[in-house]
């Protein structure tokens, strides 16, 4: 059976991360995403393993000069054969091309044009320049993130940029969906600001509800009431003393199997422990103790006396812990291989999800720019060979 | 733009879902009912356990003030339901039969025993989709592991780069790990509704919230492959090396050396605050990032006797991507949000309030996002459930709260 999303064609100017990664979710399902690329596209690494695979696998590149006339026309015939045209530029990067919604929709009536800036296309900051880290000092990522010295330590990578690129990937799916139900398309102006604010959670609704500024995040639950609950020191491996372990103890019956996991201590008996209230009240007598058990203990191996007894811990992985070590991300196939046309395969995140019936797939590498310009011109706009080759020779098009 | 009727609904309407989900996976039914999908959120008649999670109203206990529920259950609507109970299963199987879409978070295999498994679904409704979310998917060696959101954020992998070199790793501000899964999930919802309208049936989606973690971080894995070496924390250091937030007089400002490099240089000069970053090597992005903490050193010194929005306001004239540092409160007061409208006011009437809720994640202008439903409170819409959608009368509806199956 055919991928959820084939037969759906994208045109993709986006570049760097939060774009990517919103295309990347209907490319992973079987849309066809066509990145529309200049020839030296910037800082963001070799094209055929790191960064660039992980965001940009299962997708065609075609090379355009859209600062030639006839590069523009060429974008403009692909997005008539197209359902969903999708930016990361500031509103006047797409106008000026005439590649805006309003010129596009008298082309292709039915297109969705969605732009991923960073403040949105209306209001008095829609030109301020952001990235990832940017949105998330705005937002109080990088200060209410506190070392337990008091120093801000948010965020130390773009978590923005997937929560704008995962909140992109689903308005853009709910916008094909309505369009197949309906015919009709629209244009969406992504905040990745207002994408991010609201991953904030509930913390938002005690600001606007109780009048109350959010605290610095510690280890007091964002959830349930939780104790034992932290990050535990364990032993060394190697050289390697950044080693730690997350427990986290919430129900009467999860402490009881707590104590009997970790041998039955004579501080468990201990009266000041005896309830969640208490170890609560007495947490960080609590926590030492805990991390005097840890401390000895590699963390895969805490982990699993702990799980084996029911209670909720997990080893603090480190890259190499979890692309080459993970039993479970390994059980379940989420590192998809791609080819290297100049060495060994290399590997990428998976699909967090299997659909029974019409599960995703990591099909290819991440394209080199232009990779599929004779497709994309040949194939699908219909250019012959002597066409294409004038293009290239006008450098309307780069190979 | 759209038609007058259509655009007084949601890109997801006529959608109907049923919400089985506990605290962990509430946010997924609400990112589709926000869309306009029908969202049912099937309650124990006791109360789903997210009402007993503050912070609450005014700081006072009770199963509709929290504050945690009504964030991640807005737009939904209430039915109690002893799914324990065999009368309780049945009439969810029931509402199956007229739903598009089932979302379950009991934990891998659960689902099959409560006689609500995908088997059982697809009998009275081969069109279904039912996502099943699980702390780390229905096989494999941690398929019966328990996890909170932190430690899903610990073997996600996202933990871990998080916080200064040498002391603990610092733990997310929200529910990350949470968050990040319910929106995979809610996006494999959608891709299997298109493979349902494409082919006539429904399927069962797995989704693992250890792999939609790892899903989710930036760089870890991709450098990772790349480089043979796990990648570190530094603080607020960016990996990449171009940000990293800095002291000022009244708070703390994300500098950054992403931007035009001579219009910064010459302002630090002209501060007489460069020290030694006047050379010309400094103009190579190579050689900042290779040196980004003798460079941030300097420019938190020249910071350190300014004020903040000075600082900023200044940088983002000059185009560098500099930022202010600030608690979410201020997001209130953001001119830009505010310009957009991105808070909702939604009332409450039975409180005889009303508040401003976080809006959409994008401005879509021709399906409306909205708050239609404030939070329902506990069973508030059971009664128009059975007797709408299942065409019960009084004396049955007597009968279930007598046997206390709603």
């Amino acid at each position: 059976m055919a991928m959820a999303l084939e037969g759906i064609r994208v045109v993709d100017f986006t570049w760097v991360v939060a774009g990517p990664v919103a295309t990347r979710m209907l490319a992973d399902n079987g849309a066809e995403v066509i990145k529309v690329e200049r020839k030296s596209p910037g800082f963001m690494g070799p094209r055929k393993i790191g960064l660039q695979p992980d965001l940009n696998r299962n997708k065609l590149s075609v090379a355009i000069n859209m600062a030639e006339p006839r590069g523009v026309e060429l974008a403009r015939r692909l997005v008539k054969i197209s359902d969903l045209v999708i930016d990361n530029f500031s509103a006047r990067v797409m106008r000026g091309w005439g590649m805006d919604y309003e010129n596009l929709r008298k082309i292709k009536p039915d297109i969705i044009c969605m732009s991923m800036s960073g403040l949105g296309h209306t209001g008095p900051r829609r030109d301020y320049v952001s990235y990832g880290p940017t949105l998330q000092a705005l937002t109080g990522f990088v200060r209410l993130m506190t070392d337990p010295n008091g120093a801000p330590a948010g965020y130390g990578y773009s978590f923005s940029d997937l929560a704008g690129g995962l909140a992109g990937g689903l308005v853009a799916l709910a916008a094909l969906w309505h369009r197949r139900r309906t015919g009709q398309g629209q244009f969406i102006d992504l905040s990745q600001m207002e994408a991010l604010t609201g991953f904030i959670g509930p913390g938002l609704l005690d600001i606007a509800v109780n009048g109350r500024e959010q605290s610095p995040v510690d280890w007091r639950s964002q959830e349930r009431p939780m104790a034992p609950y932290g990050v535990y020191r364990c032993a060394p491996e190697g050289d390697d003393d950044d080693r730690w372990i997350v427990i986290s103890v919430a129900t009467q019956a999860e402490w009881d199997r707590f104590v009997g996991a970790i041998g039955r201590p004579s501080w468990t008996t201990d009266a000041k422990f005896r309830t969640l209230y208490l170890r609560i009240r007495n947490r960080e007598e609590l926590d030492r103790n805990v991390e005097a058990w840890t401390r000895n203990l590699p963390s895969e191996e805490a982990m699993t006396i702990l799980q084996r007894a029911g209670v909720p811990a997990g080893a603090v992985r480190n890259g190499a812990d979890l692309c080459t070590r993970d039993p479970q991300l390994r059980f379940r196939d989420f590192w998809g291989r791609v080819p290297r046309p100049d060495g060994p395969d290399t590997y990428v995140s998976g699909i967090p999800y299997r659909l029974s019936a019409t599960p995703g797939s990591i099909r290819s590498n991440c394209p080199e720019v232009g990779e599929h310009n004779d497709y994309v011109l040949g194939e699908l706009l219909g250019l012959s060979a002597a066409e294409r080759e004038e293009l290239f020779e006008s450098k309307v098009v780069w190979r | 733009m759209a038609s007058e009727s259509a655009a007084q609904s949601g890109a997801l309407a006529g959608l109907r879902v049923l919400d089985l989900t506990d605290y962990r996976a509430h946010l997924c039914g609400r990112l589709l009912a926000d869309f306009g999908a029908d969202v049912i959120k099937v309650e124990p008649p006791g109360g789903d356990y997210g009402r007993r999670i503050g912070p609450f109203v005014d700081d006072r206990p009770h199963r509709d003030r929290s504050l945690f529920f009504w964030f991640y259950n807005s737009n939904k609507r209430s039915l109690t339901l002893d799914l324990e109970s065999a009368r309780g299963r049945e009439i969810l199987l029931d509402l199956a039969r007229g739903a598009d879409v089932i979302i379950e978070n009991f934990g891998p295999g659960r689902a099959d025993a409560m006689g609500l498994g995908w088997a059982q679904l697809q009998e009275v409704n081969p069109a279904l989709v039912m996502l099943s979310i699980s702390p780390f998917g229905a096989d494999g060696p941690y398929r019966d592991y328990v996890a909170d959101d932190a430690v899903l954020t610990a073997v996600g992998g996202m933990l871990y780069v998080n916080g200064y070199p040498d002391r603990p790793p610092v733990r997310p501000l929200g529910l990350q790990a949470y968050h990040v899964a319910s929106y995979y999930g809610a996006i494999a919802v959608v891709c299997a509704l298109f493979a349902r309208d494409r082919d006539g049936i429904g399927q069962w989606i797995d989704l693992s919230m250890q792999a939609a973690t790892t899903g989710a971080l930036e760089h870890v894995v991709g450098l990772f492959f790349q480089n043979g070496q796990p990648e570190r924390r530094h603080g607020t250091l960016h990996w990449a090396r171009f940000f990293r937030a800095g002291k000022c007089r009244d708070g703390y400002v994300l500098n950054c050396t992403i931007g035009d490099w001579t219009s910064l240089i010459e302002w630090v000069k002209g501060d007489g605050a460069a020290q030694d970053l006047t050379g010309p090597e400094w103009h190579e992005y190579d050689y900042r990032a290779k040196h980004a903490e003798h460079l941030f050193d300097v420019l938190d010194a020249w910071v350190a006797d300014k004020r903040r929005d000075e600082v900023v306001e200044r940088a983002q004239l000059l185009r560098q991507p500099f930022a202010a540092v600030r608690f979410p409160g201020e997001l209130f007061e953001d001119e830009q949000l505010r310009a957009r409208g991105y808070f909702v006011e939604v009332e409450h009437p039975e409180l005889g309030r009303s508040f401003r809720y976080p809006g959409a994640p994008a401005l879509m202008h021709g399906t409306p996002w909205r708050i239609n439903r404030r939070p329902p409170l506990l069973g508030e819409h059971t009664d128009e459930i059975l007797r709408g959608e299942l065409g019960m009368n009084a004396e049955e509806l007597a009968v279930l709260v007598g046997e206390g199956v709603i």
